[in-house]
């Protein structure tokens, strides 16, 4: 299977320097997955599970916000948050998620629910993530 | 007078000895943040090249100007982020980014988004125009901040309250050396001859759901990323520009403490001197 050099890079690091066989992610317009020989493509990204394909095992993780931008030869995955599955703290999840279920039900103003619902769709998918 | 420029002697050393200590105890402390803020300068560092890069290869490729973020516009009114220290004591970190700035602005019609007590102390004095002053404490910004503050820019950006976005942070090039830069954030960069030469291929660029939701999605998290990058490499530069400036007070302390014991001991052997020759007088009379 053809094989592309793939980084994903956040805020706090780096997360993945190498070849890869796929990646999939869920990009603001749906889930989306790029294999070797992709055309120029960019994207935002959502916030969703993420899947890397490296020598076909598959690693996941819980991705929100950034981009996806393909270039030919590399593909680059910009994210705001990333976090393998099984770096992922189970309970500092719930706990976000409670609070954000707190967060929605005393917001005042639509930016706060917003938030609020941004925060618990981050909670969810890192809780999904963890799970399986 | 003898005796009282001992004393005097004696209280200047006791002066510049306290002022050693405290100047130390800063450099030990500038050096232990320094560490860490060091450290997490290199890690973002990879995501703000990288981040930058991609942006950049993006805009050359790009041949739809739909996007507010890519049009050219006359620029009236810049709007400045700085990004400056919250305490002083710095050597010259906060002036030189004071001056960088001026020299990039050259007295022209802008606005300011100062980050850090200084910043906001320096345009608050300079009357300038502030755009926020919610980030006081350059230390204690984080992601969540700089999404925020992305998220006003881009909006007063594409209401045309200003035409051209700058960045104004120091880079931290080493523990000795930290360089004050003025980074142009928007309108996106491109250079339309460039793209077509260079990368005549990305003109195939593929767009999902389209190159101005794309856009108008990934500019806002490229502006946060940004300033949270620049910040890291600023908060990096404070701590090392403290710490070279205090290394250099207290050996500074150092030196006029010998200096003055030198000095000291030199009046004290006068004194006695000059008291055995009174003795030796008196007893020949």
């Amino acid at each position: 299977m053809s094989t592309f050099h793939l980084q994903i890079v956040t805020p706090d690091g780096g997360f993945f320097d190498g070849e890869a066989e796929r990646v999939s992610v869920r990009t603001i317009d749906g889930e989306a997955a790029v294999l070797g020989n992709h055309i120029p493509y960019v994207t935002a990204l959502g916030t969703g599970e993420a899947r890397v394909v490296v020598d076909g095992q598959t690693r996941r993780a819980a991705a929100s916000g950034g981009m996806l931008a393909v270039t030919p030869g590399h593909v680059r995955v910009v994210a705001t948050t990333f976090e393998w599955a099984e770096d992922i703290d189970v309970e500092r999840a719930k706990r976000a998620k409670e609070d954000a279920e707190q967060r929605i039900q005393n917001a005042k103003d639509p930016h706060e629910l917003q938030l609020a619902k941004a925060r618990l769709s981050r909670a969810q998918v890192r809780l999904n993530v963890a799970k399986r | 007078m003898a005796a009282s420029s001992m004393k005097d002697i004696k209280l200047r050393m006791k002066s510049v000895e306290s002022t050693m200590q405290i100047t130390k105890a800063m450099e030990l402390v500038a050096s232990s943040k320094l560490r860490r803020a060091k450290l997490h300068a290199e890690q973002t560092r990879p995501y703000f090249t990288t981040l930058h890069q991609t942006l950049m290869d993006i805009c050359y490729g790009n041949t739809d100007f739909s996007s507010p973020y890519v049009q050219k516009r006359e620029v009236k009114k810049r709007c400045y982020v700085m990004i400056a220290g919250d305490r002083g004591l710095a050597g010259g970190y906060n002036a030189n980014l004071f001056r960088a700035m001026e020299e990039h602005r050259a007295g022209a019609d802008s606005v300011m988004l100062p980050i850090g007590k200084k910043a906001v102390e320096y345009c608050q004095r300079r009357k300038l125009p502030i755009l926020t002053e919610d980030y006081a404490l350059a230390e204690d910004v984080q992601m969540d901040d700089c999404a925020a503050m992305a998220k006003l820019l881009c909006q007063s950006f594409c209401k045309g309250e200003f035409d051209e976005l700058e960045i104004v942070y120091t880079n931290f090039v080493s523990m000795l050396s930290q360089q004050p830069a003025v980074l142009k954030t928007l309108p996106l960069n491109y250079d339309r001859e460039l793209a077509k030469e260079e990368k005549g291929l990305h003109n195939l660029t593929l767009y999902e759901p389209s190159s101005e939701a794309v856009y108008n999605a990934i500019v806002p998290e490229y502006v946060a990323g940004l300033i949270y990058g620049a910040l890291a490499e600023s908060v990096a530069s404070e701590q090392g520009a403290r710490r070279t400036a205090m290394d250099a007070a207290s050996k500074n302390a150092s030196e006029m403490i010998e200096d003055l014991s030198l000095h000291y001991n030199r009046a004290r052997q006068a004194a006695i001197t000059q008291e055995i020759t009174e003795i030796v007088a008196g007893a020949e009379a």
